[in-house]
């Protein structure tokens, strides 16, 4: 039992794009038990729902996203610009029996209306993304969700950027979180993690003006981590370790001893 | 390594280790290496006859202890452990001190944690001298620890230094080196062979910034042979090799960790209009069109 726990955690942090790398890994790992990684369902519907793994319908050529908030039960999703619903295999990604699925209900034309400027203001800032706008909790709010994922293995990095916001139309509250996940291993690892929580409000609760918002709030938010590196380049690293001491000189190592009597060349406090 | 396993009978011997290894390590490779520890503890607790390989082989970050002879902090590693004991280099005491301290005698040279030869331990407190010198000039604080333990052709060691920077409005991170190396007696040379691993972990956050975490470790090795006719010039040789590669992979991780991570959000979403840059990459090829005319 304790094993499970461990190899779903393993699962819980795969890191955008590396997914089977990591199912392969625990597969070898677990090769005396081979019974554990078929119980790993329910980890991987979590990863794919958390992360917004896309899919691309069959007989389609747009991706389409997994979450919670399009999920019909019983494995099977909606897709609101295809009209569409599939099953989809959570451990081999893949979708299947497609059928018709109309949209109707309370929130279905702010739904339409917020897709078609979501989808104008994503093709201006996201190369590549896969977005969706759905109603959620029992039809009182919609979801909106875009990911963008960009994967260069041959290159060692992989890299990932989900948003997903709550509207609220009787409050007009636009909540949410924008989470940046990139992954560089060529000889190490290396990873930046952020997550961005978003509050905001939409007064006039069209479509039009809850994409607005979205896009003030990322370019805000992508500035501001623009800054974070900045920042943590010119502070925390270079508090860190100098590149050359104070005396802009490497060490002469053959007089290093000597170094002991003028103790205090590098200008800081020794501990002795 | 030498000494039997005691998981080693419960499960398939042999076979299973060389099998199973590359997977941990690439396991390791790609989950957050912020928490490598943990990981860590997770897969041997999967895989118990891994234990002792795993943890001679995984860099994780550097644990602090003071001297209890010198009063002086040093840092812990695999190889200045013997059971649940470790080693100072200042005192060249074992905290806690060894229960028996006869088991090890005879074969020190396969037990990595055991005493280094009086030769050896001479070389080891002047480069544990040096790379203090070299932490206040380079670090201005932090931690350094330097063990050496003897090979069959020559003897081997590791460097360790550690800085820690307090959180701050530019953030806060921890810095661990670990530099791992054998330098073994060639007829004219000495042969160095370093391998080198920087854990690096930076973090910062703030209401309009959210969290931000940026960690990960980089490893490097090199091979080179240089004269070396005394203890000095082994211990110079040593520190030239440490201090190049600790400017080559300050120098690389400053690359990734701003450069590379910042590039792929900007290849990930775009600041700016796409359709306006390429309607400017578009006017741009139309300017240089006409002047090639």
């Amino acid at each position: 039992m304790a094993s499970l726990a461990t190899i779903e955690s393993f699962v819980e942090g795969a890191p955008p794009g590396e997914l089977a790398d990591v199912i392969n890994d625990i597969k070898t790992l677990t090769i005396n038990e081979p019974s554990l990684v078929s119980e790993l369902g329910p980890a991987f519907e979590k990863y794919n729902e958390e992360q917004f793994a896309t899919v691309k319908l069959p007989g389609s050529s747009q991706q389409v996203v997994i979450s919670s908030h399009n999920s019909l039960g019983d494995g099977r999703y909606f897709d609101v610009e295809s009209s569409s619903s599939f099953a989809f295999d959570h451990a081999t990604q893949k979708a299947s029996e497609v059928q018709s699925h109309v949209l109707d209900g309370a929130q279905a034309d702010l739904v339409n209306s917020t897709l078609k400027s979501l989808s104008t203001y994503v093709q201006e800032h996201y190369p590549k993304a896969s977005y969706g706008v759905y109603p959620t909790e029992n039809d009182t709010k919609i979801a909106i969700i875009i990911v963008a994922n960009k994967y260069s293995p041959n290159n060692y990095w992989n890299g990932r950027w989900r948003s997903l916001y709550i509207f609220d139309p009787s409050s007009g509250s636009l909540e949410g979180s924008i989470k940046v996940d990139v992954h560089y291993y060529e000889d190490g690892n290396v990873r930046l993690l952020t997550n961005k929580p978003i509050t905001s409000s939409v007064s006039s609760g069209t479509g039009a003006g809850i994409s607005k918002e979205i896009a003030t709030s990322e370019k805000k938010y992508q500035e501001e981590l623009n800054r974070g590196f900045t920042s943590l380049s010119e502070g925390a690293f270079k508090s860190l370790r100098r590149q050359l001491p104070v005396t802009r000189q490497k060490i002469e190592w053959d007089r290093v001893a000597s170094y002991r009597v003028g103790q205090d060349i590098g200008g800081g406090s020794s501990r002795r | 390594m030498a000494a039997v396993d005691p998981f080693d009978s419960a499960l398939q011997p042999g076979s299973k280790l060389t099998r199973t290894h590359p997977s941990s390590s690439d396991l390791l490779r790609r989950l957050n290496p912020k928490h490598t520890s943990e990981h860590l503890n997770a897969l041997i607790q999967l895989a118990p006859d891994l234990t002792e390989d795993l943890l001679s082989s995984v860099d994780q970050p550097l644990a602090v202890r003071r001297c209890r002879q010198t009063g002086r902090d040093y840092l812990l590693c695999d190889y200045n452990r013997d059971g649940d004991s470790y080693r100072s280099p200042w005192s060249n005491e074992f905290d806690p001190p060894l229960q028996d301290a006869a088991p090890s005698a005879g074969e020190e040279q396969s037990n990595p944690a055991g005493l280094p030869s009086e030769k050896v331990r001479r070389m080891e407190i002047k480069a544990n001298e040096a790379f203090d010198i070299y932490r206040e000039l380079y670090y201005e604080g932090g931690v350094s620890s330097v063990y050496f333990w003897n090979l069959d052709d020559g003897f081997a060691g590791v460097v360790l230094l550690k800085k820690v920077a307090a959180p701050g409005t530019s953030g806060e991170g921890t810095w661990d080196s670990i530099h791992v190396f054998e330098a073994i007696d060639r007829a004219r040379f000495t042969q160095y062979n370093l391998t080198s691993t920087v854990i690096l972990s930076l973090a910062t956050d703030g209401s309009s910034l959210g969290e931000m975490d940026l960690s990960g470790n980089m490893t490097r090795q090199i091979e080179i042979e240089l004269p070396a006719e005394s203890d000095e010039q082994q211990i110079a040789n040593i520190g030239k090799l440490v201090e190049d590669m600790e400017l080559k992979m300050r120098n690389l991780l400053q690359e990734v960790y701003f450069g590379k991570a910042k590039d792929v959000v900007g290849d990930l979403r775009s600041v700016g209009s796409l359709s306006e840059t390429a309607r400017e990459r578009e006017a741009q090829r139309d300017i240089i069109g006409s002047m090639r005319r």
